[in-house]
């Protein structure tokens, strides 16, 4: 669900990057749904050529997909098609966070690897050649590192190749809608709505198989050029055998030159949320048990279907064992250690044991850091008496009468209701109330609905984040206008950037956690 | 809840007909008690005369003033014959109508000192742990105990866990509930700041009305004014 503030905070992202132009249809286009183009020209009262441009700029920079909605008359008056642009909300947040990706791949790969991302991340999307003509134009780097560093990022799945342009997505039929929601209304299914957004993405992905397929012109390996375990490079003949893949040897055209490749958010995103469940762990447990986690996480990662897996594919002992001694810091850990440190790992239940084999509840993980973040909001702005109310009720998921609250916390029972209420007005707990008999005063029930705080948690994270670009931007601004000041005062200023650049990064990992983790 | 009586039900010749109506109203609710204002709403007595009659009836001790905790202000009254019961004073964590606080964040304080020495600790290895201590002069029931480490989970300085009968719980029966120290800090020390929390806009209480052209902007706020003041 996107927030008014989420919003407002993509709109700024865009502006800053796009320019007013491209923003105002992006907008649009988040405020009213998808629409075609002749409904963007209406509502934005923009020049259909200016519309244009601007959905081919949101599109090359991945933050537009076209999709064309297979309406089927209700009256089996034949299917009505039309083009529809839908903005991806999810995607143009990740654009404040491309230095993000660029570290990790530093760390992860090298040099060419980062340059190349860099060029991916610039233009939204290339083809090889457009990749060589870069790196020869701005480097100097011969066609064979380019490609020696695409083979890198393309195995490690941090880029991808892009999307279908207009994919088509067909409307349930009644039929179908009845028979799932059938199954949820039994408990057969979790009911888990898709929206609009995922639909189209999903339909516009290339198959998992073509995803991350890399057609050569080299000759066959020895094996066949078949690793299936990560490489993703075949030869022209395998490649005809794929049905997904149109023949481009019939056009004329390679591969290089008309497959367009992106940078592949979702994995950024896997990494990130994997370094976010180490550090969690870190605050809680020593460093050995810190070690057999990560090495989980690592012999796992690749078979993670989704982003927001909930649990890791179980893993043996002996197979943690394997991962935990392959790092340097892991070499000295005992095979009895490292079955401590899952032990250890059980409590909190970050890792379930069963069978014999082991795997890390990542949705108890990402819960408990959401709810120590809202936590420390409410104790900052509440206090601690709040605190504990606040902790009381979102621990016991139920309903409790206000003197139960005093009774449980140690607070006085007159002082009791007024900390609720502020909690209440501020949208932090939710009121009810139960009459018993006409004279007596109703009792006041209360409770935590965490899906409900969880959106509007989110929201004032965007409004903050919003607010404080507006502030990094209006630094920037005195800081020109100031440009003679003495040095002192040059030096204050930059602590002053630091320290709001260093509060937005961290604010984002905290909109991660609520959002794409 | 069974009412503490001292001694029979007696009353004085020398009451007058009005005192006697008074004062079966407040026998009437025996250790709950019953204010001033109530005690109109149940007879049609003027206040005067009510208040007249109350200060008889203490003078005679047929009754006596007892602290409620859910309304300090007003007086309450009781037939002497009762004890107030927990439901107005509070219970064994209130002090004359007031939570004794400083009691409370003592054992607080001890509670959680044994559960960091026994490092996995049942309700029952903390009551005794406390008891052989001595350094409570009061005895606390096991109750009493629950409720103070309970408060202690709600302060995030222990967490509840469930036995799982092997390793650090190996003592422990399996699913029994028992407590450790949450985290890596110490005692009192505060649970790390999130990030929300770490900026100006985290604990706000104007964040629903600030816009970026309005009265309250980030361009204009104080509170980004004092945070950035180097």
């Amino acid at each position: 669900m996107v927030t008014q503030y989420g919003i407002k905070y993509a709109v700024n992202l865009i502006t800053a990057h796009f320019g007013d132009l491209v923003a105002k249809v992006c907008e649009c286009l988040l405020r009213r749904g998808p629409l075609t183009l002749q409904a963007i020209v209406r509502s934005t009262e923009l020049t259909s050529s200016q519309v244009k441009n601007s959905l081919l700029v949101l599109i090359q920079h991945n933050c537009v997909q076209a999709f064309i909605l297979d309406q089927t008359g209700e009256h089996g008056d034949g299917a009505k098609q039309s083009t529809q642009y839908i903005a991806l909300f999810d995607n143009i947040i990740q654009r404040w966070r491309f230095p993000k990706f660029l570290t990790m791949v530093s760390k992860k790969l090298d040099k060419q690897c980062v340059e190349l991302l860099e060029g991916l991340l610039q233009h939204g999307r290339l083809t090889l050649k457009q990749m060589f003509d870069r790196a020869r134009s701005g480097q100097n780097e011969g066609d064979d590192v380019v490609q020696e560093a695409f083979v890198k990022l393309l195995n490690a799945h941090f880029i991808e190749r892009c999307p279908a342009s207009e994919p088509v997505l067909t409307n349930p039929t009644k039929e179908e809608e009845a028979a799932r929601k059938r199954a949820a209304k039994s408990g057969k299914i979790l009911e888990v709505q898709e929206t609009l957004e995922q639909r189209v993405v999903e339909a516009a992905m290339p198959t998992e198989a073509l995803r991350f397929l890399f057609a050569t012109e080299t000759e066959p390996t020895a094996d066949g050029g078949k690793d299936k375990s990560n490489s993703s490079s075949v030869t022209l003949g395998e490649k005809r055998k794929h049905d997904a893949i149109e023949s481009k040897a019939e056009s004329g055209a390679t591969d290089e030159q008309v497959v367009l490749w992106r940078a592949n958010i979702d994995e950024f995103i896997r990494h990130l949320r994997h370094k976010a469940c180490i550090e969690n762990v870190r605050a809680r447990f020593d460093d050995g048990a810190v070690i057999v986690f990560g090495a989980m996480l690592e012999a796992t990662r690749s078979a993670e279907k989704k982003v927001k897996t909930e649990n890791s594919v179980p893993l043996s002992l002996s197979s943690i064992y394997e991962e935990v001694i392959k790092s340097e810091e892991g070499r000295n850990i005992t095979f009895d250690r490292v079955r401590a440190s899952l032990v250890q790992l059980s409590c909190p239940p970050f890792v379930k044991a069963a069978n014999e084999s082991y795997s890390v509840d990542f949705k108890k993980i990402i819960e408990l850091a959401q709810h120590e973040e809202v936590e420390s909001i409410v104790l900052k702005r509440y206090g601690r008496d709040a605190y504990r109310m606040f902790r009381l009720l979102s621990n016991s998921g139920h309903l409790l009468e206000t003197d139960k609250v005093a009774d449980a916390t140690f607070v006085e029972k007159k002082e009791t209701p007024i900390i609720l209420y502020k909690l209440w007005k501020d949208d932090y707990l939710q009121l009810e109330k139960l009459q018993i008999g006409v004279k007596q005063t109703p009792f006041q029930l209360w409770k935590v609905n965490k899906s409900t705080l969880k959106v509007h948690v989110l929201d004032e994270m965007f409004h903050a984040a919003f607010n404080l670009s507006q502030r990094v931007a209006f630094e920037l601004e005195q800081e020109k206008e100031l440009s003679n000041v003495l040095q002192d005062k040059r030096v204050n200023r930059l602590r002053k950037r630091l320290l709001l650049e260093s509060s937005q990064m961290k604010l984002d990992d905290a909109i991660m956690l609520f959002h794409d983790f | 809840m069974n009412a503490k009586r001292k001694r029979p039900d007696t009353i004085s010749d020398s009451v007058t007909e009005q005192e006697r109506i008074v004062h079966e109203v407040i026998q009437s609710k025996q250790d709950m008690g019953i204010s001033q204002q109530d005690i109109k709403r149940e007879i049609n007595l003027h206040s005067n005369l009510i208040a007249k009659c109350i200060k008889s009836l203490v003078s005679k001790n047929l009754i006596k003033e007892v602290k409620n905790i859910h309304s300090r202000r007003q007086k309450h009254y009781m037939s002497a014959e009762f004890e107030p019961s927990n439901e107005i004073t509070g219970g064994a964590w209130y002090v004359e109508g007031s939570l004794d606080k400083e009691y409370i964040n003592v054992l607080k304080e001890q509670c959680w000192r044994k559960i960091y020495g026994l490092k996995v600790a049942t309700l029952e290895g903390i009551a005794d742990a406390i008891k052989r201590s001595n350094v409570s002069q009061i005895e606390l029931s096991k109750q009493q105990v629950e409720e103070i480490v309970k408060a202690l989970v709600l302060d995030n300085e222990v967490m509840e866990v469930r036995s799982t009968g092997t390793g650090e719980f190996a003592s422990i029966p399996v699913g029994k509930a028992c407590y450790k120290c949450a985290g890596k800090r110490g005692y009192g020390g505060e649970p790390k700041l999130g990030a929300l929390a770490s900026i100006p806009c985290g604990v706000c209480p104007q964040i629903s009305r600030c816009t970026p052209d309005g009265m309250i902007s980030p361009i204009t706020c104080e509170y980004y004014k004092k945070w950035l003041e180097f």
